[in-house]
């Protein structure tokens, strides 16, 4: 979740990081396709791990997002 | 009223600049270097990587220290709504396109379209270059290659030359028709010829023409390089001492990275709104050399000049200063030279002439834009800029401005751009005070 939440913001400079909760969704934070997208490669990056992109499907907020991530962690 | 169409019949007329070069943060930056001659190129570090270093290109004039958030914290009347859009949607974009949203938000603000004067539909972006994104896919390759899922998605559009359009306009509210446009060395003048050519034609009342940055990929500059093309690093000079246009010791250009914008407007809208005309574009020409070679083009050189003023209504006579292709290529200084004796004859002292590569280098698709900027900015200045290192000129019956700038009132102005593959252009730009226009041209 550290992880996610360090690159949500470095996307979305003018976001109060106070808004990135679990339950938040980064669509209604304001994050656009593209910026979705760069989010979750920045971040599988980060953490040295591959997501297929049809995983991301069930995914409804910045909480459930970061369980999946977490779900493919060593 | 804002959004009549038709014909500008009383002309097109620049009405702001902005600038992000190796010698200026913005055009009092760069006005301030070009008239105390100043250099900004310099030695790239010695590469380790590949074999014989010595045969690997090292000149450049680079934009170092460059911050766009910087950049636009220190434009107070820059409005808030535009600071955020621009952090937004540029700020983590390529130095290509960060130095690009500098220059056109400078050029905005002093055409004084950030107070919503023209609605943005009547407003069009014409960005010069092309490949211009060869160093960010070199960046990227080592990523891709370790790890192809972790490729930013966002390179989709990182890529392509025209996240110039997109990030401009966003930023800005630009609405109206928009596009790049491609001519090598050339590509400078293109674009603006292409504006100037939407803003007469009514199209648009105003367009904005942006120079983009180039930066070259270690493999471009090399392939400049193993050409001929580039001048060496090595010999006794320094490296400010490498690009000398017009010079008999000239060996090459030297690559610069700067972005550069203007804005064109109908010489009506500027009046309506109140904008004061920097200058005049008084007249035009593009031809091609039907070739793919990178030759010049004695031929279409002499052609474009002498059409430009015959379209501008001013004889050679009339021309008080040329702002050069002058590249510092060994036969592409003498071919321009020799088109120069040929279009300005043998009358003296004729126009000032100056290359501003020898001080910023080759800024390859920005080139264009970025010297029409330069000869505006002398215009204005009554000054002509140094040719800093032309110690034994080529041509010493042409009036090459020597090692120090000369104060010169400048009404009319060439400036030229020629291309690899035959690309051959020649911009008029024309005084809008002191006596103004000449009165010859009354003809």
């Amino acid at each position: 979740m550290a992880a996610l939440r360090r690159r949500v913001l470095e996307v979305l400079p003018d976001l109060d990081p106070a808004q990135v909760t679990d339950g938040s969704s980064l669509k209604e934070l304001g994050a656009n396709s593209v910026d979705r997208a760069d989010v979750v490669t920045m971040t599988m990056d980060d953490l040295g791990i591959s997501v297929p992109v049809r995983e991301f499907h069930d995914v409804r907020d910045i909480g459930s997002l970061a369980r999946l991530l977490r779900g493919h962690l060593g | 009223m804002t959004t009549r169409s038709g014909v500008a019949p009383d002309g097109v007329v620049v009405t702001g600049l902005g600038v992000v070069c190796p010698t200026g943060a913005d055009v009092d930056g760069f006005a301030a270097a070009l008239r105390a001659g100043v250099s900004g190129i310099g030695l790239r570090p010695a590469t380790v990587d590949g074999e014989a270093p010595g045969m690997r290109p090292r000149l450049v004039a680079d934009l170092r220290g460059f911050d766009l958030p910087g950049r636009l914290a220190g434009l107070p009347q820059l409005p808030e709504t535009t600071r955020r859009a621009a952090a937004r949607v540029a700020g983590r974009s390529p130095l290509a396109i960060q130095a690009g949203v500098a220059a056109a938000v400078e050029s905005w603000l002093a055409a004084g379209l950030h107070r919503a004067e023209l609605p943005g539909e009547r407003v069009g972006i014409v960005v010069a270059g092309h490949n211009l994104t060869g160093a960010l896919a070199e960046r990227a390759r080592a990523g891709y290659q370790a790890s192809p899922a972790h490729l930013p998605g966002r390179f989709a559009l990182w890529y392509l030359d025209t996240d110039h359009v997109g990030s401009i306009s966003q930023i800005l509210g630009i609405t109206g028709e928009g596009y790049t446009v491609g001519g090598a060395s050339a590509s400078g003048n293109v674009a603006i010829i292409n504006a100037a050519r939407l803003v007469a034609g009514g199209e648009l009342d105003a367009c904005l023409v942006v120079g983009a940055l180039t930066a070259l990929s270690a493999m471009e500059a090399q392939a400049f390089h193993n050409l001929g093309a580039m001048a060496g690093a090595a010999g006794a000079d320094g490296p400010q001492q490498r690009c000398r246009p017009f010079d008999t010791r000239r060996e090459g250009f030297v690559p610069g990275e700067a972005a550069g914008c203007l804005v064109l407007e109908s010489a009506g809208s500027a009046a309506r709104r109140g904008a004061e005309p920097l200058a005049r574009v008084a007249g035009y020409a593009a031809r091609l050399a039907g070739t793919s070679l990178p030759e010049p083009d004695l031929r279409g050189e002499v052609g474009v000049m002498t059409e430009a003023l015959r379209r501008a209504e001013l004889i050679p006579a009339e021309v008080d200063y040329v702002n050069a292709h002058g590249t510092g290529s060994p036969l592409g200084d003498d071919v321009e030279a020799a088109a120069l004796r040929a279009v300005f004859g043998p009358d003296r002292p004729g126009p000032w002439i100056n290359s501003t590569k020898a001080l910023i280098g080759h800024c390859l698709c920005a080139a264009g834009v970025v010297e029409a900027i330069a000869a505006v900015v002398q215009m204005r200045g009554g000054f002509v800029h140094a040719n800093p290192n032309l110690d034994e000129s080529i041509a010493p019956d042409l009036r090459l401005v020597g090692r120090r700038a000369e104060p010169a009132e400048v009404r009319v102005a060439v400036s030229n751009g020629f291309g690899f593959g035959g690309f051959n252009t020649s911009v008029v730009l024309t005084s809008t005070t002191g006596r103004g226009r000449p009165s010859a041209a009354r003809r």
